[in-house]
């Protein structure tokens, strides 16, 4: 990592910062809220991503580490006078603990994407009854925080809802950039190697398991945050907040629709969802189940269409793009090294042949 | 002991339910390695199709039941193409996608179509039993009945028949399978099928005793997961003794903890047993 790699890495998360700071500033309050909702599900996905590209593990339990943040804030505000800003680190720790009997329950089962979701899923769904029947927590209704007056940078509590989208945009500038050390510092090689190459890996000396362990356990660190924020917006943690449905599949939605292949993905994920569900809104006005629907068939069609995400879809188009100009500069020249195509043609015969089966 | 017979009782029932829904996720989740996550949504569509026929036509949802077959087998043939067509391309989190996105169609049809307001059936066709002093109706057992004939002979049909052993080759390697002449596309093909078919059913079934909402879809996804991860993921006998453990567990629970901690039951046994045996299902 030089200084000149830096420099150019950060240009980007810099730029965003002043632009989105910028936005933020000059807005009416609708597009504020939208942008909130964007920033929110954003940084969220981004912890989600995190998970997923550096283990492939498909992790639905993310907002229950963001539902300690909101809560462990609420409840020592209300009950000890204690400062959002205090509480942080301390709720930042109780996800940590609570990650780890769930990561090493993932890894032991051997996580790959769809058998960590089932167990992640479960997870943060038993999770609701049990926060609904704790009453220090404030039963099924949740706890509402005391609201002061005025804007209090001590309590997080501000008039202006622009203030929040502010801290939300640092959130996600601060954890992108922390994915784009990750990716370069010797630990993102450990745990690309070790997903791709699990034995190779620990036969070079790479503990896998723990390392698993760790980026899950980081991984609901980067979520508590973002949770503690979202409850010092609404003034409100409620189990329903953070781990009804459809929060819960919308940080996955977010992530996926932004896609894994860019540390900017979830932010254009959580602006298109965003003003997606607002238009979905409008179009549904008072009518009882427009707006969902209308929801459901734009995310389908983004499924189906741009399976790869937003950031997928660019990097493919890019791809594209410089083959293309490679092809006209040097008409004949294989687009890859002969090598790489022949093993791509080999294993696609094999995968395709076996996916129609010899008898065919 | 009367009240320990009764959560008993009342526990099985509730564990055949879970076992129903649990049987087709494991089914294809483990021959076609496709967590379809609108699996849970079929099962809402089954009852509020029973909801539907008793409201406009005055019918028993038994009545309906060869009609939704014939419905069911179209639909899951072509929710299989779209997983097999996506996952082509885009491998397990393109299908994933595809799933989660059907199940909130699903949910958003339902809600445009009956609104958010449960829904429940009134009907008593199969009339009811007395049982250690509580009332069964006809509907719960004939959904235990079903479970257990469900699990009980889809387990026979994978581990003794031609076909069964097929699928469960495909399940355990279909490269490999492909290469002794299983058509494996059929097979995974087969797999979705079966699996939308068995969960709409299971929402026929149970409509008469349970509360029906557009979001049922993902609560009884969310049970589906719970007996797959227990009962291991392909094991439909495993997905069947898992689901009425977890009844069992959840009604003890609800019966002698204190409330507070009653919830906590389900999930400590799910975490335990990842932690403790991992890799294989309880059968």
């Amino acid at each position: 990592m030089t200084a000149h790699w830096a420099l150019r890495k950060a240009l980007g998360p810099v730029l965003l910062l002043v632009a989105g700071w910028v936005v933020l500033d000059n807005s009416d309050p609708k597009t504020v809220s939208i942008l909130i909702v964007a920033l929110y599900y954003a940084a969220a996905a981004t912890s989600f991503n995190f998970l997923l590209g550096q283990l492939g593990v498909f992790s639905l339990c993310q907002n229950l580490f963001m539902a300690v943040g909101g809560f462990t804030a609420v409840y020592l505000f209300n009950n000890h006078g204690v400062s959002p800003w205090l509480a942080l680190p301390l709720a930042i720790a109780i996800s940590g603990c609570l990650a780890l009997p769930i990561a090493l329950a993932t890894v032991r089962a051997g996580a790959g994407p769809i058998l960590a979701a089932l167990i992640t899923l479960i997870i943060a769904q038993a999770a609701v009854p049990v926060i609904i029947s704790q009453g220090w927590l404030g039963g099924a209704s949740g706890m509402y925080e005391k609201a002061g007056s005025g804007n209090d940078w001590g309590a997080l509590q501000f008039v202006e809802p622009a203030s929040f989208g502010k801290l939300l945009l640092v959130v996600n500038i601060i954890l992108i950039a922390f994915m784009m050390w990750w990716s370069a510092s010797r630990f993102g090689y450990y745990a690309r190697a070790t997903k791709d190459a699990p034995e190779a890996s620990e036969a070079v000396g790479i503990p896998t398991a723990s390392l698993r362990v760790w980026i899950f356990v980081i991984a609901a660190m980067m979520a508590t945050p973002v949770g503690l924020l979202y409850a010092q917006y609404n003034l409100l943690a409620t189990a329903d907040l953070y781990l009804g449905t459809t929060p819960l599949f919308q940080v996955v939605i977010v992530a996926l629709v932004g896609g894994a292949a860019a540390s900017w993905g979830p932010i254009a994920g959580g602006l298109v969802i965003a003003y997606l569900s607002q238009f979905a809104g409008q179009l549904g006005g008072s009518r009882p189940g427009v707006t969902p629907l209308a929801f459901a068939v734009a995310f389908f069609l983004l499924a189906v269409l741009m399976p790869r995400g937003l950031s997928g879809t660019w990097a493919q188009l890019r791809d594209w793009w410089t083959r293309g100009r490679s092809a006209a500069a040097a008409p004949g020249s294989p687009a890859e090294p002969a090598g790489r195509a022949d093993e791509n043609v080999t294993r696609e015969i094999a995968v395709e042949g076996a996916r129609h089966g010899s008898g065919r | 002991m009367h009240l320990f017979t009764q959560v008993v009782i009342t526990g099985l029932l509730s564990g055949a339910v879970l076992s129903l829904i649990g049987i087709g996720f494991t089914l294809v989740l483990g021959v076609a390695r496709i967590a379809n996550f609108a699996h849970g949504g079929f099962v809402g569509l089954g009852m509020y199709a029973a909801y539907w026929g008793q409201r406009e036509y005055d019918i028993s949802p038994y009545v309906l039941v060869p009609v939704a077959l014939v419905v069911l087998i179209v639909v899951g043939w072509a929710v299989a193409d779209l997983f097999e067509w996506r996952g082509s391309r885009t491998g397990e989190i393109g299908e994933l996608l595809v799933g989660l996105s059907l199940l909130l169609l699903i949910d958003g049809a339902l809600e445009l179509k009956f609104g958010t307001e449960p829904k429940t059936l009134v009907t008593n066709a199969l009339g009811s039993v007395g049982v250690a002093g509580l009332r069964i109706s006809g509907s719960e057992l004939l959904a235990a009945a079903m479970a257990l004939a469900v699990g009980v002979l889809l387990f026979a049909f994978i581990r003794y028949s031609r076909w069964g052993r097929a699928l469960s080759a495909v399940a355990q390697n279909p490269e490999a399978a492909g290469l002794y002449g299983v058509p494996v596309p059929f097979a995974r093909r087969a797999s979705v099928i079966l699996s939308i078919v068995i969960a709409g059913l299971t929402g026929l079934i149970i409509a008469p005793f349970s509360i029906a909402t557009p979001d049922a879809g993902a609560t009884f996804l969310i049970s589906a997961f719970a007996v797959v991860i227990l009962g291991g993921v392909g094991n439909t006998l495993g997905a069947l003794v898992a689901g009425l453990m977890i009844g069992l567990v959840e009604a003890i629970a609800a019966g002698y903890l204190p409330q507070e901690w009653a919830p906590l039951a389900p999930l400590a046994i799910i975490l335990t047993y990842l932690l403790i045996r991992p890799v294989k299902g309880v059968a």
